[in-house]
């Protein structure tokens, strides 16, 4: 019975896959932007740094290391659930799609997974090669941290999906989300450390952040893929982001079925 | 003289009434606005924190104190707010030429570009000034900038040049459109680009960007030349103590220039159902 539930998924996984190598512009549009955003920063860290190195034994070449793996790690990160469920809402289909047998939110997560499959080759993979030759070749700091990086990665990337899926539950009761999904992207590009690693705030304010969601998505890989941190550091904080996904994903189930019921009452 | 002075009472009464109705649709939908109110400032945090707390640790970057970026990143932020209220419409010109909207514009007596811009006047746009006026201040006092007339009128001067370049450039992008024939959604890596080459100094990029960003694209100066003479630093192209003057030249020649370009491209429009 499982193996038939899963059936089902795999198949709505399949058709986002091909789907999604039908639309072109929304890819290249990205690869421009990542590239972009690469490039611009990379400039100014050079500017930055000049043969400085900075307190915790991080120069220029780490930093460009950072940016770069930092816009890899972004296509990763890269969600359709809130705006799935906010045009669902907007147009009433979430009616259909709660019709079907099958848990929406599963189709939601298979429908990202296929998106992400064909991100891979689509925008990872040229990302990577244009980084490597315009700005600097990403190698990880050593190679015994290839493991640790894995793993943080995968709860990084369960952390992300999950803080956009209870995100986008709010369009259940926001009438524009518009200015939400702005804020959010800018908080998260803000306090991940996507672009300003968070060991340049001051104490006070890198403890606060280390204590938020934010920080296991970006910063911790990208801390393990540099090299910044000690082996005990990395180790309480890839518990800390276990912790936080176990946190995210309790909060996640209690507000999906108060979320789904919500939209019985309305439809009845 | 006379035909001339009326039309611009004209289009000044019209105006009116659009900025009259942009305000009423404030107060219709008050949670919308406030969504932008909140969403608008964090954006500009990035950025400022930035300056604040990387910048400040390394004392200054290609001889900017972070003082003096500061100034700079709030000129930025103000010309992108009032390029937001006034021009943000560009972004969208893909649309309406795709939708054929510019039907409804055509058929009245007013030009299609002032139509474009100023039915529609962004007031979420407004929202912008915030952080920029904030930041900007702070830019002041750190650099002990003084507000005296000339530099009142200097800034003055500068805004609306830089306003002008952004909302050119907004447009000539726009009406590729006519050619294309597609909606080119480009306003997000516009915004990035702006953001990254006016916010920080030029000086910071290879020299053939800086060279592209200064004569063929005018961005340079929206901020960084004139800033830069304004706070006393060189520059490779020294403006002659004329900065905040000529952003205003190039503004207007850039608007003039996006102008006749749009009316070019108008020509093209093929109206809806094709």
């Amino acid at each position: 019975m499982f193996d038939g539930a899963l059936d089902k998924y795999l198949f709505v996984y399949k058709t986002r896959i091909i789907r999604s190598f039908t639309y072109k512009f929304e890819v290249y549009g990205n690869i421009l932007m990542q590239v972009i955003i690469m490039i611009t920063t990379a400039f100014f860290w050079k500017a930055l740094f000049g043969s400085e190195t900075f307190g915790n034994g991080i120069t220029a070449d780490s930093m460009l290391t950072y940016t770069v793996m930092s816009s890899v790690l972004s296509v990763l990160f890269t969600t359709g659930v809130e705006r799935r469920m906010q045009q669902s809402v907007e147009k009433g289909s979430i009616a259909i799609d709660m019709m079907r047998p099958v848990n929406v939110f599963g189709v939601f997560l298979a429908e990202d997974l296929g998106s992400l499959t064909a991100l891979l080759v689509q925008n990872l993979l040229p990302i990577l090669l244009l980084g490597s030759l315009l700005i600097q070749v990403p190698v990880i700091a050593s190679p015994s941290a290839i493991p640790l990086f894995a793993v943080s990665l995968v709860l990084s990337m369960g952390i992300n999906w999950l803080m956009a899926a209870i995100f986008g539950m709010w369009a259940f009761t926001a009438i524009s989300m518009d200015a939400l999904f702005q804020a959010k992207k800018h908080l998260i590009r803000l306090l991940s450390g996507s672009i300003i690693p968070i060991w340049f705030f001051p104490k006070w304010l890198a403890d606060i952040l280390n204590a938020l969601p934010f920080v296991y998505i970006y910063q911790l890989p990208l801390d393990i893929y540099i090299g910044s941190a000690t082996d005990e550091e990395i180790y309480s904080r890839i518990l800390l982001q276990l912790v936080w996904a176990l946190v995210l994903a309790a909060l996640f189930c209690l507000l999906s079925k108060r979320v789904l019921k919500k939209v019985l009452v309305q439809g009845g | 003289m006379k035909k001339i002075g009326s039309a611009f009472a004209y289009y000044l009464g019209v105006t009116m009434c659009n900025i009259k109705m942009a305000l009423l649709t404030i107060v219709e939908y008050p949670s919308n606005i406030l969504g932008w109110v909140i969403s608008n400032p964090i954006q500009f945090l990035l950025g400022f924190a930035t300056i604040k707390f990387v910048v400040e640790q390394f004392g200054g970057i290609n001889g900017w104190s972070y003082g003096q970026l500061a100034f700079l990143y709030g000129i930025s932020v103000l010309s992108h707010a009032f390029s937001m209220i006034f021009f943000v419409q560009g972004w969208f010109m893909g649309f309406f030429v795709i939708e054929g909207e510019f039907d409804r514009f055509l058929t009245r007596p007013l030009s299609v570009l002032y139509q474009f811009f100023f039915t529609n006047i962004n007031v979420f746009g407004f929202t912008d000034l915030i952080p920029g006026i904030l930041v900007f201040l702070y830019g002041c006092a750190k650099t002990g900038f003084s507000f005296t007339a000339s530099n009142m009128v200097g800034i003055m001067a500068l805004l609306i040049g830089a306003t002008l370049i952004r909302g050119g450039i907004y447009i000539l992008l726009g009406t590729t459109s006519f050619w294309t024939k597609s909606a080119n959604d480009f306003g997000q890596f516009v915004q990035e680009i702006f953001d990254k080459t006016t916010m920080y100094p030029l000086s910071m990029y290879p020299e053939a960007m800086q060279l592209i960003l200064t004569f063929l694209i005018p961005i340079g100066w929206v901020s960084f030349y004139p800033v830069s003479e304004l706070m006393g630093i060189e520059t490779a192209f020294s403006a002659g103590g004329m900065g905040v003057w000529i952003t205003l030249g190039v503004g207007i020649v850039t608007m003039i220039a996006a102008g006749l370009v749009f009316r070019i491209g108008l020509r093209r429009y093929e109206s809806a159902g094709n």
